[in-house]
């Protein structure tokens, strides 16, 4: 593959797994990916295939059980405990409650590769630890103990966390995993500014399809026998995410990045009318189990125009008026 | 922007002052209980006996006690306040788990262990008087084995149960198992035997040799070395394993070292004291709410401060000044280690898990 910026990370026929007494337990086939400055990368794949111990591997946390990862061309069987954790980050989903500790103190342990032999915290640290918090605009709650964040809050200094740490590498393990909606885009729009503006390269695992195919650069997509890698569009045009869905239930469009369910259908209708209407029209019309039909035949629906309010659904027998989308599907419903 | 540096660090100045005062209003305490506990006894002893007892040599029966008596005693007391709850604070964030220390988890009881081996195993050639010397450090060493062995049960039990509780729990089985096996070894032992391990289990802070003092305080001080060196570890250690890790401490180096610290600190106490209850357990608690931090780098130096301060007091307790009886210390440390644990159990319901 061609990169015109440096690559920060590559694996090389990388095995991963878990060693239970004598016996290699390998997850998955070997794996070849590469990451370069700056990316935001997610990592996809169903529940239990090894994610989290791609990452945990990646992190330092795990052996290799075969492969290579180089960290910045050198690999990481050359580097020393500390020496890693001054090129990668990493969260978990686990979740960090200590009473008495401060958003500051926590912060302040992503010095830890950096301090001397007790922990002192010097001016330069200091400035490190502020400069964290301020990107992740917690600067507010450095005094507040962390037992009583929410749970966005705890993720955004655990992020401020790594990146007091100083890595080029942050590795987050499904870091959106607890948070509501409004709480997901905040952490991702972090995630998105960190790796934009700071060129953190970012590693995380996710379960939200959508989200990762619209923010990422690119996608490390974990399949059964192989990791396709690629940019999301790429992925999308190869057809690569149908391989995540039973393909029997789900059909996933390319075009547009949604999914469907797949179900017998009860009939076409056609639509008629244009704008965003016509958009959500169709979608509630696929959902109630009829297929949008290209060809105006009967029934069809006509979309609201200004000077008439009503969805109009004509058949053979006559025409029906709905003043809202939910009476028509209701009707088609029945 | 230099400025603004510098006023972000006065603020840290300040709480640094805040603390300061406070460590040195221990260190006065700890001076002004010592100067009590030597003055005051079931044997009531006018100040100025005692002040010529310490400064000349009048080998009045009043320097006997001061002496030979009571300066041994209070200076194993604060020795013991200070062990104890340093293994319970390495304890408490090795662990995880704020109802971690020495006694309830049964570090105490595999010590015991290791104390009855010695007494009742082999006393054929160890006798009472001759645990001098090089016998106390056997016994101290069989200690420590004991209380290591338990701490390597309660890891494994730790990494695969999850809940605090439990592992408490456990650890009271673990505990009680011990007693039996030692109740099972003193029916087996002759009658030499069991009294020398019977009076060691009514311990006492009072009853040690010079040499078990020596002993106690050489192993303590490198125990307490120790523990000012693993204070960053600790504070590594408070986010878990994983973060540990990924923070770049070398998990495993730092759990053998803190493993090493804790035995030789609750082991050496166990040896020469007897179990010693909730100290351990509280005291570090108390350090939490006093400098209100989970930093080791305070909470290493306010635990040994503290420890002292709470088990002198108990010491002065357990003599019932003014009176001629003299309370086991044990029951005086559980009645005041119990309300903070007590404590602990009902604030930890409202923020669950944490510690």
């Amino acid at each position: 593959m061609k990169t015109y910026l440096e690559e920060i990370l590559s694996l090389n026929s990388l095995k991963i797994g878990y060693v239970s007494g004598k016996k290699e337990n390998i997850l998955l086939p070997p794996l070849s990916a590469s990451a370069i400055r700056g990316e935001l990368i997610a990592v996809i794949g169903r529940n239990g295939i090894g994610k989290s111990t791609l990452l945990r591997t990646l992190a330092g946390l795990q052996q290799p059980l075969g492969g290579e990862i180089f960290y910045s061309k050198k690999n990481i069987r050359d580097y020393s405990r500390m020496e890693l954790a001054q090129e990668v980050g990493y969260i978990s989903t686990e979740i960090v409650k200590v009473s008495n500790m401060r958003v500051y103190d926590l912060v302040a342990l992503g010095r830890f590769p950096h301090t001397n032999w007790i922990g002192k915290i010097e001016a330069k640290d200091h400035m490190a630890i502020m400069d964290a918090l301020k990107k992740t605009s917690m600067e507010s709650f450095r005094e507040k103990f962390v037992s009583e964040l929410s749970d966005g809050e705890r993720q955004k200094t655990m992020i401020a966390r790594i990146l007091a740490q100083d890595t080029g590498i942050m590795i987050m393990d499904e870091p959106t995993a607890f948070l509501d909606v409004a709480g997901k885009y905040e952490i991702l729009h972090l995630m998105r500014l960190l790796s934009n503006k700071n060129k953190k390269t970012i590693i995380f695992s996710t379960h939200d399809l959508q989200m990762a195919i619209s923010q990422s650069d690119k996608i490390w997509l974990i399949l059964d026998n192989k990791l396709f890698e690629g940019a999301p569009e790429d992925l999308m045009i190869a057809g690569e995410f149908d391989h995540l869905f039973d393909s029997s239930t789900v059909v996933f469009n390319s075009e547009d990045g949604t999914f469907s369910f797949r179900s017998d259908t009860k009939g076409n209708i056609y639509v008629e009318g244009d704008g965003n209407k016509k958009h959500w029209t169709m979608m509630a019309i696929n959902r109630a189990g009829f297929n949008v039909s290209k060809e105006k035949t009967f029934p069809y629906v006509i979309i609201p125009s200004e000077s008439n309010k009503n969805w109009r659904l004509s058949n053979k027998t006559g025409i029906l008026e709905f003043s809202t989308i939910y009476e028509l599907i209701t009707y088609l419903r029945r | 922007m230099n400025t603004g540096i510098q006023k972000e660090l006065s603020i840290g100045f300040i709480s640094g002052r805040k603390r300061r005062f406070i460590f040195s209003v221990l260190l006065l305490l700890i001076f002004i209980l010592l100067i009590l506990d030597i003055f005051l006894g079931s044997v009531s002893i006018k100040a100025s006996e005692v002040i010529r007892a310490i400064f000349t040599h009048t080998n009045s029966n009043f320097e006997t006690i001061i002496l030979k008596f009571r300066l041994p005693k209070a200076i194993t007391a604060l020795t013991v306040g200070v062990a104890l709850s340093l293994s319970g604070l390495q304890m408490q964030t090795i662990f995880r788990n704020p109802m971690a220390g020495p006694y309830v988890l049964g570090i105490s009881s595999g010590a015991s262990l290791g104390v009855a081996f010695v007494i009742l195993g082999f006393s054929a050639n160890i006798t009472t008087d001759s645990l001098n010397g090089l016998g106390n450090w056997i016994l101290v060493a069989a200690s420590w084995a004991g209380a290591g062995a338990v701490m390597m049960l309660i890891m494994v039990i730790s990494s695969r149960v999850k809940d605090i509780m439990t592992v408490l729990i456990l650890g009271i089985m673990l505990a009680s198992g011990i007693s039996a096996v030692v109740t099972i070894m003193q029916y087996f032992s002759n009658e030499t035997m069991l009294k020398a391990y019977v009076i060691w289990t009514m311990g006492s802070l009072g009853n040690l040799t010079s040499s078990q003092l020596n002993v106690l305080l050489i192993s303590v001080s490198v125990g307490v070395i120790m523990s000012l060196f693993s204070s960053k570890m600790l504070n590594a250690l408070l986010l878990g394993e994983n973060y540990a890790g990924s923070i770049g401490l070398n998990v495993r180096f730092a759990r053998a070292v803190i493993f090493i610290c804790t035995s030789i600190l609750a082991g050496s106490v166990t040896a020469f004291c007897g179990p010693i209850g909730f100290i351990g357990i509280a005291v570090p608690h108390i350090a939490r709410i006093l400098f209100k931090t989970s930093d080791h780098k305070v909470l290493v130096p306010g635990t040994i401060l503290l420890g002292g301060a709470v088990m002198l007091i108990s010491d002065i307790i357990s003599q019932l000044p003014g009176s001629e009886n003299v309370l086991p210390v044990n029951a005086v440390t559980s009645l005041i280690g119990i309300p903070v644990v007590i404590w602990v159990i009902l604030r930890n319901r409202k923020y669950s898990g944490s510690f």
